[in-house]
């Protein structure tokens, strides 16, 4: 048992915060919302770090490293509240590695390693909420030989959707899910891009008997890894978020002066903050438990990551929203950079199940034994 | 990073249970399983046994006759020790006094005062509280008045916990009142036998005597029972605090009481309430994160490679999670828990229960929680401490 980084996890972790801290500050966010909430040549520049090839084997063009080297760079993104929708990345490399034939790992992981093709889960329909087995999208065979497939789907929130490559899609066939995937230049495939609350960028993504490749006939325990992924790499951005936020607002509280001293002498303030750090290092010690669960056996995995989401729910909640509470006025402007940390985490929150949701998939998992070994 | 143990502390563990097993009473630990009446002699008598085997002092280096273990081994053993149902190890003697004076002591109270604390034969007691000093402890007003080669104590202390079995006691008492009140404290052992020390239990909440008063009138103590120099005394009880750490969450009892909160839920037939079970699932998420967070400040001692300013965190969760345990306890008995019968609290005792048996201490355990987010320094006290970490 060891909760040590080790150097070259380090040195990952300097390259990508100075990356952020150079190529990403609050101006360069804003343009990149402002642009429509995606950059490729941002996109381009993860690429150039090596970090889209994190997950993927060396053999496949990438760097073939792990849950740990994921959540490391997670952090660091999120500590810059990066819109560029990598954690995405991560969960279509883990899904192809894992599940798609050789072929089209061939043809699509070398490519997300490079950074020239970007492969999005396309899950979400209006009647699933966080439900993965609901699942209304429909394939069918188009060939006698019964290896060409047709989608019809409308899938919701699909991130950057009218800017991606390809999409990761679940569907039925023949009453059983599957996972496929579907190029975005294929016919039949239409977008409706528009941003989201945090600056990023969505798509609803209408499928009309879209031509696509078959992932894997075992759809549903796909799409709970690739969820999980998703679940981990995002407990990881909100810790670095969360970081960053303790940091602002800690920063603020000792310069804002009221009653003529700094607002960081009221005891009571001072207590919020207590809080506020008991949230960000409970939240610290659910991730690593997240991501040093992520190749687990699939029950202990999902068990273990709606605990992690549910702690890292709750504390984002609480820290984003008393980081406004302690700022006051400035707090709730657009101008100032608080209010954007606290939407982002608003917007992680929800990510892959929110807090209520994951409660009850803790309730419903529950063993007879306790702790972090049960 | 790894969540896994190695196979040399699986081995360790395996080792450490099964010496447990073979070595707890188990009518000592059917009591602790059961939340019953614990007496002195189950306490020592388990600390006796600890003491044989060389691990009732099991954080001490080796050269003071600790089995060296790194603080990886040492959260392990705790660990089994908890899951067993072993009592918890007084602390006072072993955990508290003990590593003052290996730090701070001379040869010759070393040479007194140790074999006697790792055996388990000498029960200490903790002499900090005042009645006018609770949260500001450096205020304590307890006077030691050196005369010769003695010093004449006069004060009173209080929450002395399980005093009425004290044989001594080490006190902070006030040697000094010029510059700041931190200055003028020495850190002091008294036997409790001495002349004009009265001890008068205080009767708790839950009815029990589980703390004491402890009155010293002009009590004689030889000024070779003074540890390290006068008037450094606070410097040595906040070596003795930073040896508390992860102790004082006691996570390894939080898992086995939610256990025990399971199967009391599911006897008193809120396991499938949504509502119920849902709180349990809360309490079950926090104790997973404390752990992790226990497991973050032992991985760090044991590699020196970062360190966690955590300890505070630690105190406010850990306690938030025992007084959270033992009142979702209560709850699932719901009336069954309204019954006072002090009987019922007693192993063996073979009159009629209200209820189930398991329901007769639970309300007097969540009442008898409330000292923990108030005892080693309050929780809000605690507050200001993280506070300094986060803004300075």
């Amino acid at each position: 048992m060891n909760f040590d980084f080790t150097d070259d996890q380090e040195q990952l972790r300097d390259a990508v915060r100075k990356w952020v801290d150079k190529a990403y500050t609050f101006e360069h966010r804003r343009s990149v919302e402002k642009s429509g909430g995606f950059s490729k040549e941002i996109y381009a520049e993860l690429a150039g770090l090596g970090l889209t090839g994190l997950y993927i084997s060396e053999e496949d063009g990438g760097l073939g490293m792990g849950p740990v080297e994921g959540m490391v760079v997670m952090e660091e993104l999120g500590r810059g509240i990066v819109l560029e929708p990598f954690a995405q990345t991560l969960i279509a490399s883990g899904l192809l590695s894992g599940y798609a034939p050789s072929a089209i790992k061939a043809d699509w992981l070398p490519k997300i390693a490079a950074g020239e093709a970007l492969v999005v889960l396309a899950y979400q329909e209006r009647a699933a909420r966080y439900n993965l087995n609901v699942c209304t999208a429909k394939a069918i065979k188009t060939n006698a030989a019964g290896d060409k497939y047709a989608l019809t789907a409308i899938k919701s929130i699909v991130p950057v959707g009218d800017m991606a490559d390809a999409f990761l899609v679940p569907a039925m066939l023949d009453g059983k899910m599957a996972v496929f995937l579907v190029e975005r230049a294929a016919t039949g495939v239409t977008t409706r891009g528009y941003g989201t609350q945090n600056g990023g960028r969505a798509a609803e993504l209408t499928l009309a008997n879209a031509p696509a490749e078959l992932v894997t006939l075992d759809g549903l325990t796909a799409l709970e890894h690739a969820v999980d992924i998703g679940i981990a790499a995002t407990c990881a951005e909100a810790v670095g978020a969360m970081d960053k936020t303790v940091a602002i607002t800690a920063e603020y509280m000792n310069t804002r002066k009221q009653f003529g001293v700094v607002i960081s002498s009221f005891q009571a303030l001072r207590h919020r903050m207590a809080d506020v750090k008991m949230q960000l290092e409970l939240a610290r010690s659910m991730s690593y438990y997240a991501s040093l669960k992520l190749n687990a056996p699939v029950a202990e995995r999902r068990a273990a990551m709606a605990r992690a989401k549910y702690q890292l729910g709750n504390s984002m909640r609480f820290v984003g929203q008393q980081a406004v509470q302690l700022h006051g006025g400035i707090g709730v402007t657009d101008e100032y950079i608080i209010s954007h940390y606290f939407k982002h985490l608003t917007q992680l929150e929800i990510a892959f199940g929110d807090t209520m949701h994951q409660l009850g998939e803790v309730a419903n998992r529950m063993q007879d034994t306790a702790g972090v070994f049960a | 990073m790894d969540l896994a143990f190695t196979p040399e502390e699986q081995q360790f563990r395996e080792d450490i249970r099964s010496w447990v097993t073979s070595n707890l009473p188990k009518e000592i630990s059917y009591k602790v399983h059961n939340d019953l009446n614990l007496t002195r002699d189950d306490m020592q008598g388990w600390a006796k046994i600890l003491g044989k085997k060389g691990w009732l002092g099991h954080a001490w280096p080796k050269e003071f006759g600790g089995p060296g273990w790194n603080a990886i081994q040492k959260h392990v053993f705790e660990e089994e020790c908890a899951r067993a149902g072993a009592p918890r190890v007084i602390p006072f003697g072993p955990v508290m006094v003990a590593p003052v004076i290996m730090a701070f002591g001379n040869e010759k109270q070393q040479k007194q005062h140790l074999p006697g604390i790792a055996s388990g034969e000498v029960w200490w007691s903790q002499g900090y509280s005042e009645p006018g000093s609770g949260s500001d402890l450096a205020s304590v007003k307890c006077k030691a008045e050196k005369v010769g080669d003695k010093y004449i104590v006069n004060g009173q202390k209080t929450w002395t916990t399980l005093g009425q079995y004290g044989e001594w006691i080490f006190c902070l008492v006030r040697t000094s009142n010029e510059g700041k009140p931190q200055t003028g404290i020495s850190f002091l052992l008294v036997d409790m036998k001495s002349k004009g020390v009265t001890v008068r239990p205080i009767v708790l909440l839950d009815g029990d005597a589980e703390v004491n008063e402890v009155w010293f009138d002009n009590v004689e103590v030889p000024v070779e029972n003074l540890i390290g120099e006068e008037n450094k005394g606070w410097t040595y009880a906040k070596h003795l605090l930073s040896h508390e750490r992860t102790n004082i969450a006691d996570v390894n009892r939080a898992k086995r009481e939610l256990e025990r909160l399971k199967r009391i839920a599911k006897a008193e037939g809120v396991w499938n309430d949504a509502r119920f079970r849902d709180e349990i699932a809360k309490l079950e998420v926090d104790v997973v994160a404390l752990e992790m967070m226990v497991m973050r400040v032992l991985s760090a001692e044991k590699s020196g490679k970062n360190s966690l300013d955590v300890a505070g965190l630690l105190k406010i969760r850990g306690s938030e999670i025992q007084q959270r345990y033992s009142e979702l306890m209560m709850l699932a008995a719901g009336p069954y828990a309204l019954p006072l019968v002090r009987e019922a609290m007693e192993a063996g005792w073979q009159g009629d229960h209200v209820g189930a048996a398991h329901c007769a201490p639970l309300a007097s355990t969540y009442f008898n929680m409330r000292k923990t987010t108030i005892y080693g320094g309050s929780n809000e006290v605690q507050r200001n401490i993280v506070s300094q970490t986060v803004l300075g």
